[in-house]
């Protein structure tokens, strides 16, 4: 092979990647726009719920399945008080709230007990789930509905499952402790139960961003818009996940994924598929495929349902480390969950969800974010090497940064024509600032964190890097 | 040539989506400068109705005044209101011609509009409402929305008749759900002679437990033969509706047959005779009930722990030692 040849094999190898690369970056795009307008037309048509949660629980007061909140809680002696009276206050007929201190090194478990007169007490574990040991079980002197379990650590997945274990009501919702729960969260998220007629097993909720808010006593008093930018961006990619990506799938029975700070699901079904899974670290996606696969083995009748009300709040983090930590190990739990169940992939045994949602998630999570690193660093490099019309390498900035901008923009718009939860003028300009600004360096690093994700997961790692958060009280 | 078209694309639904969404925040903004204005029009127009509804004289009222404005105004007195104050609150919105709007807003092609307009009408509740509401109920096109004007009427206590209500909904040409439900308990308490007809006709045993259920909301003691009949029969699912409509009407001489299905064979009627003991209070279940903590299922020995924690607080002479479930 002479030397032009290797540059002829080498110019090609480069122009076949940047062509890749590029097909890549469109189809996701592709998907996303395609999202965006399934969401419009799910938000344009569909009712919208009433003016406040009277009439929900004027209608559905007696009907309602009881609920069991389900809280995990890993040192959080600070805020738990606050968090659980919070739950305790939240608007729905019965609902009970079990408490899972997972093994907190902190006075967690003193902190609930002098909080709310707990007692020791005993009550039957019904299914057995956790695999790490229960130490103790609690009741509250003040509020019947308040159960505590105490165990060793096992992280969340393991407290998960030790309260489902625990929990007696047909619907349990399992919920990050320090998620702030609409007041009306749990009827909106019950609510498609009450049309149901036995088919659903697990319904979602839109989640925001409670960075910049006002929160007092584990309740968000008003709504806020923080002025740093990382929590800014990433309220712009919750309203991109929740508001389109999630009502397009759940619209099309292509859901894959209920996020674990809040999903409500049938107590049965979860018990049936033996719960949380401990060795991933993307459990909530791990599950809701789980629930799938299970339900289209048996060739159950089945419907995983979204409701795009928002249901509750969380904090993000605040800086980039934090991030960091968060996307590798969202990325890394996808890619566990498509490895253990790569055999729905493309196959039609499993309906849509093996040929749709299982490929979309392979294109999203598997190559994706490799194939949008390259083309940053082929598609110019080409162009400067004479391999590539330069105009491609302005049609790759259109795909990745113009149509990013848009679909960013496009979200917004849903926000603000359909849920109008922010407060001004003022809020509305400073996140489409963020819209406009994530696509110049955030997306990017987003992309290097995710290939970090990558690395982790063919290294097997199974370090959990708990993400920093500040706390409510300082952020507001 | 595709290059340059993928880049124009991108570029037009960027800029699409950019525009859209200045075009809301400028409304948004101009909203919000307009916000006092409208804050004191609201008050103003509050103030107006608030006279009017009390009989005194209104020197206030505007033309400027929009109906949207109106409309808001008065969805807000109204649940501050009751009785006579409210009709009279409902007719001079409708008087002012308010309701036009909404009537009219009930005819738009597009169903969450209808349905807007039906939450309306349900709010309004006179007369020219609850018509427009059956006439929704009986001929919209969309399920939905014929289910909205059924429970709007529900709430305004015009829900027609049982069997118009079951064909027009296609009740029992589908599984059955809560919904279902709560329409039928919402008609009982007018229609209780009709769901009792209703038990004679060749029916499913789902639609059967259905009706049985829905006696219990009837507040008819007259049902209660029929509940006792119900309580007998082979079928477990009409043996659980009648408990838990006997547990719900709060007839205590129910007691003798709700003893009777503590021993019922299946899991689920025995936890609704033990529901209905703790609903009805009846104080001579106690004993079958601590029988019941050792039962062989969990739930039936949960719901008797539960049921017995109730009664004893009710009849503290009977409190002994007990078994957990």
């Amino acid at each position: 092979m002479t030397w032009a040849d290797l540059q002829l094999a080498a110019a090609n190898a480069v122009l076949f990647l940047a062509f890749g690369c590029f097909l890549v970056v469109a189809a996701r795009n592709g998907i996303s726009l395609l999202q965006l307008i399934v969401a419009g037309w799910v938000f344009a048509t569909r009712t919208k719920p009433g003016r406040n949660a009277v009439e929900l629980w004027n209608r559905y007061g007696d009907l309602a399945f009881p609920v069991s909140v389900i809280a995990p809680a890993f040192n959080e002696e600070l805020s738990i008080v606050d968090s659980v009276k919070a739950l305790l206050a939240l608007e729905y007929p019965h609902h009970e709230v079990i408490v899972v201190n997972d093994g907190s090194k902190d006075d967690t478990l003193g902190a609930l007990i002098r909080g709310f007169e707990m007692e020791p007490y005993e009550r039957e574990q019904i299914a057995e789930l956790q695999t790490t040991k229960i130490l103790g079980t609690y009741r509250s002197r003040r509020f019947p509905n308040l159960f505590v379990v105490d165990k060793e650590n096992g992280r969340k997945a393991d407290a998960a499952n030790a309260g489902i274990g625990f929990a007696r009501t047909p619907l349990v919702c399992v919920i990050d402790a320090d998620s702030i729960i609409e007041r009306d969260g749990l009827l909106r998220a019950a609510e498609p139960f009450m049309h149901d007629d036995g088919r659903l097993i697990a319904v979602g909720g839109t989640i925001r961003i409670a960075n910049g808010c006002e929160i007092e006593g584990g309740a968000l008093r008003k709504i806020g818009v923080d002025k740093k930018l990382v929590p800014r961006f990433q309220v712009v990619e919750y309203l991109r996940a929740f508001l389109s990506s999630r009502v397009a799938n759940a619209h099309t029975d292509t859901l894959l994924l209920i996020s674990g700070a809040f999903g409500m699901f049938r107590r049965d079904v979860l018990i049936e598929i033996g719960g949380y899974r401990h060795d991933t670290v993307g459990e909530d996606l791990e599950l809701v495929v789980r629930m799938h696969r299970y339900m289209l083995e048996q060739k159950r009748d089945y419907a995983i349902k979204f409701v795009p009300d928002i249901v509750c709040w969380t904090e993000a983090p605040v800086n980039l480390a934090g991030i960091k930590g968060q996307r590798s190990r969202w990325q890394q739990g996808a890619l566990e969950t498509l490895q253990r169940h790569r055999r729905m992939i493309f196959n039609p045994r499993y309906g849509r969800i093996g040929m749709i949602g299982m490929p979309q998630l392979i294109l999203e999570d598997i190559i994706g974010p490799p194939a949008e690193v390259i083309g940053y660093l082929v598609v110019p490099a080409a162009v400067l090497l004479g391999i590539l019309d330069p105009m491609m390498a302005l049609a790759f900035l259109g795909v990745t940064v113009l149509f990013g901008t848009g679909l960013s923009f496009g979200s917004l718009v849903l926000e603000e024509i359909q849920l109008r939860r922010l407060q001004s003028a003022r809020d509305l300009y400073r996140i489409g600032e963020a819209a406009l600004l994530e696509n110049f360096g955030f997306r990017q690093m987003n992309l290097i964190y995710r290939l970090r994700g990558i690395r982790s997961f063919w290294r097997n790692d199974t370090k959990w890097e708990a993400v920093p958060r500040i706390g409510f009280d300082q952020a507001s | 040539m595709g290059a340059q078209f993928v880049f124009f694309v991108s570029a037009m639904v960027a800029l699409a989506m950019l525009v859209a969404f200045a075009i809301l925040l400028l409304r948004r903004w101009y909203q919000e400068r307009r916000k006092r204005a409208e804050k004191d029009n609201l008050t103003a127009i509050t103030r107006s109705y608030m006279r009017r509804v009390s009989g005194q004289a209104d020197n206030e009222a505007s033309a400027k005044w929009s109906d949207e404005l109106k409309l808001e105004a008065v969805s807000h007195i109204h649940l501050l209101l009751r009785g006579g104050e409210r009709q009279r609150l409902m007719q001079m919105a409708e008087l002012d011609g308010l309701l036009r709007a909404t009537l009219r807003k009930s005819e738009s092609w597009r169903s969450a509009r209808r349905i807007d307009a039906i939450r309306l009408l349900q709010q309004f509740g006179s007369e020219a409402c609850i018509a427009r509401l059956r006439e929704i109920f009986a001929r919209d096109r969309n399920k939905a929305v014929r289910l909205e004007a059924a429970f709007a009427l529900a709430a305004v206590h015009a829900l027609p008749p049982p069997r118009e209500t079951i064909r027009i909904l296609g009740m029992f040409e589908r599984k059955i759900n809560r919904l279902d439900k709560a329409l039928f308990r919402a008609s009982a308490p007018h229609y209780s002679e009709e769901l009792a007809l209703l038990l004679e006709d060749d029916i499913s045993h789902d639609h059967r437990a259905l009706i049985i259920d829905a006696l219990g909301w009837s507040e008819d003691p007259d049902v209660l033969p029929l509940l006792r009949k119900a309580s007998r029969m082979n079928h477990a699912e009409l043996r659980s509706a009648a408990l838990r409509a006997a547990g719900q009407l709060g007839v205590p001489t129910v007691e003798p047959w709700v003893l009777e299905r503590l021993r019922d064979p299946v899991e689920f009627v025995r936890i609704q005779a033990v529901n209905c003991c703790a609903a009805l209070g009846l104080h001579g279940a106690i004993p079958h009930l601590r029988l019941l903590l050792e039962d062989e299922a969990f739930w039936v020995r949960l719901r008797a722990e539960h049921a017995l924690e109730v009664l004893e607080e009710q009849w503290p002479d009977h409190e002994q030692p007990r078994l957990r479930a």
